[in-house]
C-alpha cells in the first residue's frame, strides 16, 4: 500500500506542478500578501506600518457606511446579473440552436461584443448614452430614448445592467449552446414522440442534462458580478457622488484614490473575497446535488 | 424539435430584433469612424457621406498597430499555451484522483478563481519585480498562465468526468505510461474544451488592461489595448480616432473567433459522439 | 522518505520553471549597463514616469537634446526609457512602482496634491541645492517646497485660475466680468435677458465640481479664516465655516446647461466652444481642447466672485505637475543633470513654449497665450492666492459629494459632515 500510495502522489505532482507552482508564484502568494496588508495600517506609500490585528475588518463593517452601501449596490447588481443574463443567454442559446442556416450568423452576432474589451465598451456606451440617443430621441421624437441614462442614479444602475449585459450573454449563450449540442436528438425526438410538448420535453429533457453548463454559467456570472469594475469605472465611474459605486471601487477608491490605505483596501478585498466565497460555495452545493453525472 | 411555422417565425423574428440591438453600438462605432469629427457631431446615425479613411491612417501611426499587434499576438499565443497544457494535465489528473490532496488542491485552484484582482495587485507586482519577469511580453504571458490555469481546470475537471475510464484502462494494458495515455488518448478528446478556454483566455488576455498596464512599462512592449488607451487623452477625446482604433483593434478578434468557429463545432461534434 | 521524495520533486519543477521565468523575463535587460566598462564611454539608463501622453513628440525631443548634451559635455550614453500611461492611470501605476521597490529615477508628480505625501514617505530627492532653484520665479517656488522649507521637485504646469468666460459674448452685452456675488447675479439677469444660458456644467467627472472647494476657500481664508487649514489639520475646524461655497455653487447649478452629470469635461469644452454657455467653472488647461473645437473661441480667465466682498474675487495660482528626482535612484548624477536641464537657460524658454505651459522661471521669456496673460493682470493687482493646501482625500471626498449635491442625493450639511470625517481620517492616517 505505501509504494502504491507513493506512486499515486508522484503522478499527481507530475500532472498538477506546472499549474500548481506558476498559480502559486503569480496567484496565490500574492493572496496571502494581500491578506497580510489586510492586518495592517499600511498605506502603501510608505515603508513602515504597524500589525493592528482586525482593526480594519472591524472599521469596514461598523464605521464605513459607503462601504457598506457599495455592498448593497453590489448585491443588487449581482441579483440581477444572475437572473437576467442566464435567462437571456439560455434563451437565445435555445432559439439558435433551433435555426438551422442562420444559426452561425446569430452565434457571432450575439458573441460579438464579449469581443471588444470591457472598459472600451464602457466608452463607447457612454457615447451612446451621452450623446447617440439624446440625439435619436431629438430626431424621432421617442421621448423615451431622452434620460439621464448614466448621470441619474435611479436610471444609471439599469444602464449599467444593459451594458454588462450587453458584454457578458454571448460568452454565457456559448457555453449553454455547447451544453445544448451535448443533449442526444434521439431524447429530445423520443420525448417528443412519447406526446411531450416541446416546452416540457425542455423542462424535463433538456434542462436536467445541460445542469453542468448552468452550474458553469451561474458561477461565472456570480464571481463576475461580484468582482464588476471596468463596466462601472468607465459608465459612471461610480457617481454621481458614490450612488453606483460597486464594492471594487470602494476599494479602488481606497487604495489608491484617496488616503492610499493599502491595508485597509485589502482588508475590505477580504471581507469580498469571503462574501464571494459564501455565496459560491452554496451555490455549487445546492446546484451539484441536482446535476446528473453523465 | 420541430416548431411550428408561426412559431420558427416568431423565434427568428425576435432573434433579428435582438441581433439588431446588439450590433447597434458596433454598428455606430463601424459608421463613426469613416466620418470627420465634425460630420460625426452632426448625426451619429446617418451612414458617412464620403468614406473618410484619415481616422484609419491616423490611428495606424498612433497605436503602432503592427508593433502591438505582434505584441498582443505573442503574449496570447504563449498564455493560451501555457494555460492549455497546464491546466490539461492537472485538471485531467485532479479529476480522476480522488483523495484528500486532490481535493484540497482543487479547492485552492477553484477558489482563487474568486480572488479581486485589485487585491493581488500590488504584492503581485512585487513579485514580477524580483522574478524579473516585469516589463517583458514575454514575462507577462507567464504571469496569465499563473492567473488563467485557475479557470481552466476548473473547466477540465468537469469535462474529463464525461469521458469513460475504459479508454485509459484500454492504453495502460497496451503498455502506455500514464503521460503517453494522456497524451495519445485523453487530449485529443478535451478538443471541445479546450477550443473553448483557448477563446475565452484569447479574449481575457487580449483585451485585458489592468496587468498589462501594471507590467509593460515601455510603450514599444504595448499590447493593442494598451495602445488604444492612450487615445484616451487627459482632456480630450478624439471619438472618431479612437473608433477607428476601436475597430483596427477588434479586426483580429473577428478573424481569429471566424476561424475557429469551425473548430468549435467541430470538435464539440466529435466530443459528443465519444462522449 | 515519502515526504522528502515529494520536497525534491517540488524544488526540482520550481527551479526548471523558475529558470524558465528568469530567461524569458532578462531579455529587456533590467541590470545591463548601471556601470559601464573603464575608459570606454559610461553608459547610464535613466527611467522616467510622466502621465501627460499628448505631449510626448515634445518630452521625446527634449530628451534626445539632453542625451546628446550629456555624452558631449560628461561622455555619458544616456539611454532614457520613458513610461507615460495615461493621467487615469498615473497615481495607480506610480503608486504600485514606488510599492514593488522599483522607483523610475525621475517621476511626475502633482505639486499641491502629491508632493505632501510622497515626501513625507521618503522617495523624494531633496533638490534644494540645485541650480535650478534661483531660477525659479517667487510665485511659483512655495508649491514645490515642502513644509520643512525644502525644494523637492521642479515644477513644470503651473496654472492660474477661476472661471472661464466667453469674451465675445462678454463684449457683445458690454460687460466685464463681476466682482462680487450680487454682480454676478445681475450678469445672469443680463444673459438670460438675451436667452444665453450663462453656465455650462460638466460635473460628469468629479474632480470638475471639486474645483470650486480650492475657489470658494481659497477666497475666504485670505479675506476672514486666515487660519482655516491649521486648524483643520489639528482637528478643531470644521467645515461649516465653508459653507459660503454653497452661494456661488446654487447659483451657477440654478443657471446652468442641463444633464450636468452626463457631461464630461471634454462634452463641456465642446459646448462652452460652441457657445451653448457664457461662462464654465473649469481652468484654462482646457484651453487646446476649447481651440481645437473652435480655432476662433475668444475666452478668457476671470476670478470667481463667492460672495458680497470684491477683496475676496481671487485668482487661484498653483502648480500641478511637477518632476520630482528618486531617493533610490541608482543614476542620481544623470537624473539631477535632466532636473537641471529642464531650465537650461537657452533650450528651456522653447521647452516650455511648446507644451504650452506658463513661464514659471527667468530663463522663461516667451509671449503667453491671452488667457494666461488675463490672470496675470489680476496676479499683478495682488488679486491672487496660492492653492490651499486641502488634503487629495478631501478634494476627492468633495467632488463625489457635490455631485450627490447636486443630483439632489446629500443635503449641504451631508456634504460640510463628510468632508470633516475625511480630513479627520485624512489626519488620523497622517499622524
Amino acid at each position: 500500500m505505501p509504494v502504491k500510495s507513493y506512486k499515486k502522489y508522484v503522478s499527481l505532482f507530475g500532472f498538477v506542478a506546472p499549474a500548481f507552482v506558476l498559480y502559486a508564484v503569480f496567484l496565490l502568494i500574492p493572496t496571502i500578501g494581500g491578506m497580510y496588508y489586510s492586518f495592517t495600517d499600511w498605506n502603501g506609500l510608505n515603508r513602515s506600518y504597524e500589525f493592528i490585528g482586525f482593526g480594519n475588518f472591524a472599521e469596514a463593517l461598523s464605521e464605513d457606511p459607503d462601504f457598506i452601501g457599495s455592498l448593497w449596490f453590489t448585491l443588487k447588481y449581482v441579483l440581477f446579473m444572475i437572473v437576467l443574463q442566464n435567462v437571456f443567454a439560455l434563451a437565445l442559446a435555445v432559439f439558435i440552436e433551433s435555426r438551422r442556416r442562420s444559426k452561425g450568423f446569430f452565434r457571432t452576432v450575439f458573441f460579438m461584443p464579449n469581443m471588444i474589451s470591457t472598459i472600451i465598451s464602457a466608452f463607447m456606451w457612454t457615447f451612446v448614452f451621452a450623446q447617440v440617443l439624446p440625439q435619436l430621441a431629438e430626431k424621432t421624437a421617442i421621448a423615451f430614448l431622452d434620460q439621464a441614462w448614466i448621470g441619474d442614479p435611479n436610471v444609471s444602475f439599469y444602464s449599467i445592467l444593459i451594458v454588462s449585459l450587453w458584454n457578458g450573454v454571448g460568452y454565457m449563450m456559448i457555453i449553454y449552446l455547447a451544453g445544448l449540442q451535448g443533449v442526444p436528438q434521439s431524447l429530445k425526438e423520443a420525448a417528443l414522440i412519447d406526446g411531450a410538448t416541446p416546452l416540457q420535453t425542455f423542462r424535463n429533457v433538456t434542462l436536467p442534462m445541460i445542469t453542468h453548463a448552468i452550474t458553469i454559467c451561474f458561477f461565472l456570472t456570480l464571481n463576475g458580478a461580484f468582482k464588476v469594475f471596468e463596466v462601472v469605472y468607465g459608465l459612471t465611474g461610480g457617481g454621481p457622488g458614490r450612488s453606483t459605486q460597486v464594492i471594487t471601487m470602494n476599494i479602488y477608491e481606497e487604495a489608491f484614490s484617496n488616503n492610499f490605505r493599502y491595508g485597509y483596501a485589502s482588508a475590505k478585498s477580504v471581507i469580498l473575497f469571503v462574501i464571494i466565497l459564501i455565496f459560491t460555495f452554496i451555490q455549487i452545493r445546492v446546484m451539484k446535488k441536482r446535476e446528473v453525472e453523465a | 424539435m420541430k416548431p411550428s411555422k408561426t412559431t420558427s417565425l416568431l423565434i427568428t423574428v425576435m432573434l433579428s430584433i435582438g441581433a439588431a440591438v446588439s450590433f447597434f453600438p458596433i454598428y455606430l462605432a463601424v459608421i463613426n469612424s469613416f466620418k470627420t469629427q465634425g460630420e460625426m457631431f452632426r448625426s451619429f446615425v446617418a451612414l458617412p457621406t464620403e468614406i473618410h479613411f484619415g481616422n484609419y491612417a491616423d490611428a495606424f501611426e498612433k497605436i503602432n498597430l503592427l508593433g502591438s499587434t505582434l505584441n498582443s499576438v505573442i503574449i496570447s499565443v504563449l498564455g493560451i499555451g501555457g494555460i492549455v497544457l497546464c491546466a490539461a494535465l492537472a485538471g485531467y489528473k485532479l479529476s480522476r484522483t480522488h483523495g484528500k490532496l486532490s481535493n484540497l488542491i482543487f479547492f485552492l485552484f477553484v477558489a482563487s478563481m474568486l480572488v479581486p484582482f485589485h487585491s493581488i495587485m500590488i504584492p503581485l507586482t512585487r513579485m514580477a519585480k524580483s522574478l524579473s519577469v516585469q516589463g517583458s511580453t514575454y514575462g507577462l504571458a507567464i504571469i496569465y498562465i499563473g492567473l488563467g490555469v485557475n479557470m481552466a481546470i476548473f473547466l477540465y475537471h468537469g469535462f474529463v468526468k464525461s469521458i469513460p475510464r475504459e479508454l485509459e484502462e484500454a492504453a495502460q494494458i497496451d503498455g502506455c505510461n500514464e503521460f503517453q495515455t494522456f497524451f495519445r488518448i485523453i487530449f485529443p478528446l478535451l478538443v471541445p474544451i479546450t477550443v473553448t478556454i483557448a477563446i475565452l483566455d484569447f479574449l481575457w488576455i487580449w483585451n485585458d488592461f489592468l496587468l498589462p498596464l501594471l507590467m509593460l512599462t515601455d510603450s514599444s512592449d504595448f499590447t493593442l489595448i494598451l495602445s488604444t488607451n492612450t487615445l484616451f487623452g487627459e482632456y480630450n477625446k478624439d471619438w472618431s480616432l479612437i473608433l477607428a482604433s476601436l475597430v483596427l483593434t477588434a479586426i483580429p478578434v473577428i478573424v481569429i473567433y471566424s476561424f475557429f468557429q469551425k473548430f468549435i463545432m467541430h470538435g464539440i461534434a466529435e466530443g459528443a459522439v465519444k462522449g | 522518505m515519502k515526504k522528502i521524495w515529494k520536497g525534491l520533486l517540488v524544488t526540482a519543477l520550481t527551479a526548471s520553471m523558475l529558470a524558465g521565468c528568469g530567461n524569458a523575463g532578462s531579455q529587456p535587460g533590467n541590470a545591463e549597463g548601471e556601470g559601464g566598462a573603464p575608459g570606454a564611454a559610461k553608459s547610464v539608463k535613466l527611467k522616467m514616469f510622466i502621465a501627460q501622453p499628448r505631449l510626448k513628440e515634445h518630452y521625446d525631443k527634449y530628451i534626445a537634446d539632453f542625451v546628446a548634451k550629456e555624452k558631449a559635455e560628461k561622455n555619458i550614453d544616456v539611454s532614457v526609457q520613458l513610461e507615460m500611461p495615461t493621467a487615469d492611470n498615473a497615481a495607480q501605476i506610480l503608486k504600485t512602482r514606488l510599492a514593488s521597490n522599483d522607483a523610475p529615477d525621475i517621476f511626475a508628480l502633482h505639486a499641491i496634491n502629491e508632493i505632501p505625501s510622497y515626501y513625507k514617505a521618503g522617495y523624494l530627492e531633496d533638490l534644494s541645492d540645485q541650480p535650478f532653484v534661483g531660477k525659479l520665479l517667487d510665485s511659483v517656488k512655495p508649491s514645490v517646497t515642502t513644509t520643512d522649507g525644502k525644494v523637492v521637485a521642479v515644477p513644470l504646469e503651473t496654472l492660474s485660475w477661476g472661471y472661464l468666460y466667453n469674451k465675445t459674448i462678454f463684449a457683445d452685452l458690454g460687460m466685464t466680468p463681476p466682482t462680487t456675488i450680487t454682480e454676478m447675479k445681475a450678469v445672469i439677469e443680463k444673459l438670460k435677458a438675451n436667452h444665453i444660458t450663462p453656465f455650462v456644467l460638466s460635473y460628469k467627472e468629479a474632480w470638475i465640481p471639486q474645483l470650486v472647494l480650492p475657489l470658494a476657500a481659497g477666497a475666504l481664508i485670505n479675506t476672514e479664516n486666515a487660519d482655516f487649514i491649521e486648524r483643520m489639520n489639528k482637528d478643531e475646524g470644521s467645515f461649516t465655516e465653508m459653507k459660503a461655497m454653497f452661494d456661488i455653487f446654487d447659483l451657477i447649478n440654478a443657471n446652468g446647461t442641463e444633464k450636468a452629470t452626463e457631461v464630461g469635461g471634454d462634452d463641456g469644452a465642446a459646448a462652452f466652444a460652441a457657445g451653448k454657455g457664457a461662462m464654465w467653472l473649469q481652468g484654462p488647461w482646457y484651453a487646446e481642447t476649447i481651440l481645437k473645437s473652435n480655432p476662433e473661441m475668444d475666452f478668457g480667465v476671470a476670478p470667481l466672485p463667492i460672495n458680497d466682498n470684491p477683496e475676496a474675487t481671487l485668482i487661484n495660482l498653483s502648480a500641478s505637475t511637477s518632476l520630482a528626482v528618486s531617493k533610490s535612484s541608482g543614476n542620481k548624477e544623470v537624473a539631477l543633470d535632466f532636473i537641471n536641464y529642464v531650465l537650461d537657460d537657452q533650450a528651456s524658454g522653447g521647452f516650455f513654449q511648446a507644451l504650452k505651459f506658463n513661464p514659471i522661471s527667468t530663463v522663461h521669456t516667451y509671449d503667453s497665450y491671452p488667457w494666461v496673460n488675463d490672470a496675470t493682470v489680476f496676479v499683478k493687482e495682488g488679486k491672487s492666492y496660492q492653492d490651499p493646501a486641502i488634503p487629495q482625500s478631501v478634494k476627492d471626498e468633495v467632488g463625489k459629494g457635490l455631485q450627490a449635491y447636486y443630483a439632489g442625493q446629500m443635503s449641504q450639511d451631508d456634504v460640510l459632515q463628510a468632508l470633516d470625517k475625511a480630513w479627520k481620517s485624512f489626519n488620523k492616517v497622517n499622524k
